[in-house]
């Protein structure tokens, strides 16, 4: 079902460089989307994780068996290095006591409150966005990677069957089925 | 190919908007992007090479297969020549060394043995820098990278160095540094320079960063610290970051004033050869008179100060004219013959 995904692979393990640049070009933009989706990370630290979880990938290419698509395979790894750093977030003081004036100064320019400035619509979009965030992890992950793909990520219906090695009309079909449920689950979510 | 649409759906076009609007998120910048693509290609490169090294060939049947094997290996042979023999692409520049010692500064790239790296030698994206003593590099997108004995460090893109361990120091005019950044990746976290001179110390366990001037970005896992000049940073991976205020200059210095460029005096101001001098000493420059200032502007140097360290290049220079120096609180004062003294 994932041949082209497994071909790519098999190309880069060869060290073919073109097979590289496909692989980074098609994979890393979205996987940077996918990541910044569901996190409110900066960019810095979004850069580290997408980078780590590349990284990860190109050194265990013999792990990917072709047994889900290879931006799905790549998106759990993504997880894991999100998981290790909330591991690594948590480990860190939970807070640090301002009444030290030695501390107060060295923490003041780190504190981040939300901008006063910042208009309460934007506000109201970030929530938004985290609600269908959310109901969209809730749905088959089949059906959340097409919506991510098509929606997010801008990719036709054509590049979605090839990335998936489905026809384009078992995207279609998958794309309705997908935004049908996410239609059930959004209008049955509960009040906030 | 054009979209398709659910026909029996009033909210199709809700859902749409909605789907949109959420997951449109703003992408990395190009830059980032970039720094990313490095850093995975570099290690896409080592585990492929790393990859291809063990045999896992069957034994053929000696005595059917001779010959077959033997036109295979030919072919082979042809093939890993042809291979071999065709000019790779060289991977972008970070910069050249302008000096160092013979066999200070050795450098191993994803298919080349490791070499030593002479004045004139290119440091470039990929390369894996070992420094048994000082170096210089001048910077290709401007400015130097000094490297102190006992380094190691990697350079991931044009604009992006991981310091494995070991001291450098980075000056960047800020003429060459808003579009010109530069990143240093350490095992605490990532420095950004915003126009600036400053000094590095990383191993695996902490990182030290001395702002000389200008102002730096330290970002951590979790905190992002502007640090100005005049500033220290202490920080290790999962701990608290300690700032507190250092000298700009003095002994601890010393090491990157031994590694500064040549300046080339030759048709210059003496007034940039002083500026030149106050940025390398990390000492402020001030004119007691304003005689001195006026002899500053309007003298033009010529003849040579190389290979001289910058205190002493300025003693030789100003010699030659009738304005003093002195060293006091820190800073430079630059006299005329006319003015009282200090």
């Amino acid at each position: 079902m994932y041949e082209a995904d497994r071909a790519l692979v098999s190309r880069m393990r060869a060290g073919d460089q073109r097979a590289f640049d496909e692989f980074f070009k098609d994979s890393a933009p979205r996987l940077i989307a996918f990541i910044a989706r569901r996190t409110a990370l900066d960019p810095a630290t979004l850069e580290d994780i997408v980078q780590s979880a590349l990284i990860k990938a190109v050194r265990h290419l013999a792990s990917y068996r072709g047994e889900a698509a290879l931006f799905t395979w790549l998106t759990e790894i993504c997880r894991n290095e999100l998981a290790d750093e909330h591991r690594r977030a948590n480990r860190r003081p939970a807070h640090l006591s301002l009444d030290e004036p030695e501390a107060a100064h060295r923490w003041g320019g780190m504190l981040r409150a939300p901008d006063v400035h910042e208009p309460v619509s934007l506000l109201q979009a970030a929530a938004e966005r985290a609600e269908i965030v959310k109901v969209l992890d809730g749905l088959p992950a089949n059906y959340a990677l097409v919506l991510e793909a098509k929606y997010g990520d801008g990719l036709s219906v054509e590049t979605i069957a090839r990335q998936l090695g489905l026809t384009e009309i078992a995207v279609q079909s998958m794309l309705a089925r997908a935004r049908k449920a996410f239609r059930r689950r959004w209008q049955r979510r509960p009040a906030p | 190919m054009t979209d398709e649409r659910s026909p029996n759906s009033d909210s199709a076009p809700r859902e749409d908007e909605l789907l949109i609007s959420a997951l449109r998120t703003p992408a990395l910048s190009q830059d980032a992007l970039e720094r990313v693509r490095a850093a995975v290609e570099r290690e896409w490169l080592a585990a492929t090479v790393a990859g291809a090294a063990p045999g896992s060939q069957r034994t053929a049947p000696a005595s059917r297969r001779r010959w077959f094997a033997l036109a295979a290996a030919v072919v082979a042979a042809v093939g890993v020549a042809s291979w071999l023999a065709r000019p790779p692409a060289p991977a972008r520049l970070l910069g050249s060394v302008s000096r160092t010692d013979e066999g200070a500064l050795s450098v191993q790239s994803a298919h080349l043995p490791r070499r030593n790296l002479m004045q004139g030698g290119e440091l470039r994206v990929g390369d894996r820098v070992t420094a048994q003593g000082p170096a210089l590099v001048v910077l290709a997108r401007g400015g130097t990278l000094r490297i102190s004995a006992k380094s190691e460090l990697a350079v991931s893109s044009p604009s992006q160095i991981s310091l494995e361990r070991g001291l450098i120091y980075i000056d960047i005019p800020s003429a060459t540094g808003p579009g010109n950044p530069l990143r240093i990746i350490t095992s605490a976290g990532a420095i950004e320079h915003i126009g600036t001179e400053f000094e590095v110390l990383s191993d695996d366990q902490a990182v030290r960063v001395r702002v000389r001037e200008g102002r730096i970005r330290f970002v951590g896992r979790t905190n992002t610290v502007v640090a100005g000049a005049g500033t220290e940073l202490l920080a290790a991976p999962g701990k608290s970051i300690v700032q507190r205020s250092i000298d700009t200059f003095g002994r601890d210095w010393s090491w990157t004033a031994a590694l500064a460029p040549d300046y080339e005096i030759e048709g210059s101001s003496l007034i940039r050869f002083l500026q030149w001098v106050s940025r390398e000493l990390g000492r402020p420059l001030n004119f007691a008179d304003a005689n001195a200032r006026q002899i500053a502007d309007r003298t033009i140097l010529h003849g040579s100060v190389r290979h001289q360290a910058p205190i002493d290049a300025m003693s030789n220079v100003l010699a030659t004219t009738s304005l003093t120096y002195e060293i006091r609180g820190g800073a430079i004062w630059v006299r005329s013959g006319t003015s009282a003294a200090l």
